[in-house]
């Protein structure tokens, strides 16, 4: 238990629209380890995005709980749910949301200043050296719109890792990218995980599944472990025969 | 700070930010041009009441203190007091030389009655007199004068030379071949030479052609009748001691003659290429003296030379006070110094009249306010008043005769002041509505912004931005944008303020050059327009025939202002001044480049506070 990054219990979070309620998530519950990488696999408008804003304090749930570090976002007050965001959990978005005024160098190094950074100078440093790692060493005055898909995504992951997080929070972060720029993505995540960063990505496409160590499916509002895709094998073959 | 690193990018990267600075500058020029104008016009009115009146006057109209002579001496005893003098203040018709013919034109005039010496050192009278010298298109009108008025005297003074250069120079068809001898010999045996108009002939072409022609007794002669075509300063010095020829003369406002007219770079130009100086000529002026009871006596009239004219840049006073000795003016409002007769035998003299003035105006030494001054006249006066208490006219008493007045050159104007200082609070009041405006587009143009960049601020706020650090953004770009604004505003209303004399010259004649100009720009758009047209692009097309319309219609404005002889806003005789104040008031530039900035932080604080408010979660659900 004390090896736990995250943890969820009962999550439930409805939207109302005009007089309809829509119960997107209905009672999940998820544990993540440390060094764990949990993949969630889901139909699209299954729930996906909405678990993961509430499991990055982006969004509070109607019912259930989340622990990040020990700390329970629901007694937060809404400045500590800020440091959370800015310290303890990284995003990565689909379709990167990188802000189009800043430079590559800039996006990466923004967390950093904010309160529960790591600051100015020791954000500078770590996002240099990400953005080194990550093949962008030369683009680091670059717009966002200079950028291929698979830079801007590389881009954020720098971004998301600027404070060091306790965990990674990526939705379907190679949703927008073709095959190839995909699979580069999953292999600079892959990498990640081998260095020990916790992750949780969420996805319908089974190969993100099949790298994963453990991979949950969210259907009907609730998580369950997925028996097929845990066969890793099986999976990666399937996704090979779709390929031409 | 990333707010700063923010607020600096989209200022950079956007055109509506840029409109925003635009919209504070305007505001804040607007407002300091029309203040700094206000302002600039109270100024002068509050200075100008100061000109030709000095810091304390003393005055009793119409019947007029007497004894003021030691009223004088008592007041300059002071050390506050720099100087005192007396006037009598009456009004009359002044009938002009102009036009040709016999029947002149008669204006009313205000006569101010003064002792010139005196008058100087108490009012900046000097320094206001017009003319040092004839200017130089009058200098061929006064030898004309000269020659004219006293032909005789200047016949008698050719020399044969001169009279043989006269007739080469008028007649040359009649001397051709013959040598010099020859036409000297002609000339003073000549049957009818008519030397007169020989020389008026001359002296048409010019002062320097007659000084070349003539000879040097005849030049002595010209400067004899008339010293102001001579060498130093004598037009100046016949307004300071308001004598010319050696007789009393009168020194008139500028505007009161309709002979002079302002210039297009501010200079005086004299109708009918300066024929019409009005220092040339003698005008009569007329007044109706009334008696003691009220009643009015027999007109006065009087025969002055014009010996100068001043200017007090106050377009009232110039158009109608004049400045004639003060024992002339005594004479013909019977203020002057008179016997007493026993009423019921009139060759009895029972005591004297002593000259009355109606004003006793007063000069503080530097740095003495008029109002300390007041005091001190006051004191000065009752114990004046009270030591000629037992005489038989006794002068009257602060308390006892309603029309005493002794007042400072504000309070004596307050009727004229009073009313520029409520009209610049009225403006000063209607204008901070400027700073509504300037919020209202803060929060306009803000909360476009805030639109647009929705997604940014999600993005900010899943890195952990608080919404604190959101709203100020907002602030930050709010401060960022006003601080451009104003300064460049302020810049603006420097500029137009400063160069408002050039401006308005500009519009009452203006120049053909920005109409091509404008012209040039509207066809180079027309031909922008037609190359972009074949893009199919709506916008740039539609702003472009704008601007063109806009160009053409403005050059055209241009055209037709000038056809119709320009267009006059300042028109000094109904804003007192012949020139439009051109200082920047400070002061109220920097409070309303600072009540901007204030204005406009405040406004952008509503776009800031939705800004916090918006939904990380939606503002991230799409691309
Ligand atoms: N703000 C919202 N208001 C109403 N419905 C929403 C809102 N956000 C999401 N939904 C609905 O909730 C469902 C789940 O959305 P989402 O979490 O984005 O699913 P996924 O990421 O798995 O595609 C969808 O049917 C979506 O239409
Ligand atoms: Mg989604």
């Amino acid at each position: 238990m004390s090896d736990l990054v995250l943890s969820a219990r009962g999550l439930a979070r409805t939207y109302h629209l005009d007089r309809v309620d829509v119960p997107v998530l209905k009672d999940c519950s998820l544990d993540v380890e440390d060094g764990e990488w949990v993949a969630i696999l889901g139909a699209s408008g299954s729930g996906k995005s909405t678990l993961l804003h509430l499991l990055g304090a982006l969004d509070r749930p109607d019912a259930g709980t989340v622990h990040i570090g020990g700390m329970e976002l629901s007694r937060a007050s809404q400045r500590q749910l800020d440091r959370v965001r800015a310290g303890q959990v990284g995003f990565v978005f689909q379709f990167y949301h990188l802000l189009p005024e800043l430079t590559v160098l800039e996006n990466s190094m923004l967390p950093a200043h904010m309160p529960g950074g790591v600051g100015a100078s020791e954000g500078r440093r770590r996002a240099l050296d990400l953005l080194e790692r990550f093949a962008l060493g030369d683009r680091l005055g670059h717009r966002p719109r200079e950028l291929s898909g698979g830079e801007r995504q590389r881009t954020a992951l720098a971004r998301a890792l600027v404070n060091a997080p306790r965990v990674l929070l990526a939705d379907e972060p190679t949703g927008n990218l073709d095959a190839t720029t995909g699979a580069a993505i999953l292999d600079v995540l892959s990498d990640l995980h081998r260095d020990g960063l916790t992750m949780v990505t969420v996805t319908h496409d089974q190969t993100i599944a099949s790298r994963a160590d453990r991979v949950l499916e969210l259907t009907g509002g609730r998580l369950q472990l997925d028996d097929e895709a845990a066969e890793g094998a099986d999976s990666k073959a399937v996704v090979e025969s779709r390929r031409p | 700070m990333y707010q700063l690193l923010l607020t600096n990018r989209y200022l950079a990267s956007r055109l509506t930010p840029l409109l925003a600075v635009a919209a504070v500058a305007l505001c804040v020029a607007l407002v300091i041009v029309v203040v700094s104008v206000m302002s600039g016009f109270l100024n002068m009115v509050q200075s100008s009441g100061r000109t030709l009146m000095g810091d304390v006057i003393i005055s009793y109209p119409v019947r007029g203190i007497p004894y003021y002579d030691d009223l004088v001496e008592r007041l300059e005893a002071n050390e506050i007091v720099a100087a005192a003098t007396p006037a009598i203040e009456t009004w009359g018709l002044l009938r002009m030389p102009y036009p040709e013919g016999d029947a002149k034109e008669s204006v009313k005039v205000q006569v101010w009655g003064i002792e010139p010496e005196g008058f100087a050192q108490v009012t900046s009278y000097l320094e206001s007199l017009q003319w040092t010298k004839p200017p130089k298109e009058v200098i061929r009108h006064l030898l004309l004068d000269v020659i004219d008025s006293n032909a005789n005297t200047l016949i008698a003074a050719l020399d044969g030379p001169t009279r043989a250069a006269l007739l080469q120079h008028t007649a040359p068809d009649s001397v051709a071949g013959m040598s010099a001898d020859e036409i000297e010999t002609l000339a003073v045996q000549l049957d009818n030479p008519a030397w007169d108009v020989r020389l008026r002939i001359v002296a048409l072409e010019g002062v320097d052609a007659f000084r070349s022609t003539v000879n040097d007794a005849v030049w002595e002669a010209v400067v004899e009748v008339d010293p102001r075509l001579g060498p130093g300063t004598p037009t100046l010095e016949a307004g300071a001691t308001l004598m010319r020829d050696g007789r009393e003369g009168i020194v008139t406002g500028l505007h009161v003659s309709d002979a002079n007219r302002r210039g297009s770079e501010g200079q005086t130009v004299i109708a009918r290429d300066g024929y019409w100086w009005l220092p040339r000529f003698d005008v009569t002026l007329t007044t109706l003296p009334i008696d003691a009871r009220g009643g009015i006596l027999e007109p006065e009239s009087i025969s002055l030379p014009v010996a100068n004219e001043y200017a007090a840049g106050v377009y009232l006073i110039d158009q109608t006070r004049v400045f004639v000795p003060i024992d002339l003016v005594q004479d013909i409002t019977h203020l002057d110094e008179a016997r007493l007769v026993d009423p019921d035998d009139p060759t009895t003299v029972i005591g004297t009249h002593p000259a009355r003035a109606t004003m006793v105006l007063v000069r503080g030494q530097d740095g003495v306010h008029p109002t300390q001054l007041r005091g001190v006249v006051d004191r000065i006066y009752d114990e004046f008043a009270s030591a000629h208490g037992a005489s038989f006219t006794p002068p009257p008493q602060r308390g006892l005769s309603p029309g005493l007045g002794i007042r400072t050159w504000e309070e004596q104007n307050a009727s004229f002041i009073a009313p520029v200082q409520k009209e610049r609070q009225l403006m000063q009041t209607l204008f901070s509505i400027i700073y509504v405006v300037c919020g209202a587009l803060i929060v306009a143009i803000f909360w476009a912004i805030v639109y647009e960049k929705t997604r940014d601020i999600g993005i900010l706020r899943s890195i952990g931005a608080p919404r604190s650090g959101i709203v100020m953004i907002f602030l930050l770009y709010g401060l960022v944008v006003s601080v451009l604004g104003s300064v460049a505003g302020v810049g603006l209303g420097w500029f137009v303020t400063t160069n408002v004399g050039s401006i308005h010259d500009g519009l009452s004649d203006p120049p053909l050059w920005p109409a091509w100009l404008l012209i040039g720009a509207g066809v180079a758009l027309l031909a922008g327009g037609i190359i972009t047209g074949r893009r199919r692009r709506m916008l740039p097309l539609l702003l472009g025939s704008y601007a063109m319309v806009a160009c053409i219609a403005v050059a055209v404005g241009v055209i037709l202002l000038r056809e119709s002889g320009g267009m006059t806003i300042w028109d000094p005789s109904v804003y007192y001044f012949d020139e439009v104040p051109d200082q920047v008031d400070w002061r109220e530039a920097i409070t309303t480049a600072i009540g901007a900035v204030i204005a406009s932080v405040i406004a952008a604080s509503i776009p800031a506070a939705r800004a916090a408010d918006i939904d990380p979660v939606r503002a991230l659900r799409y691309e």
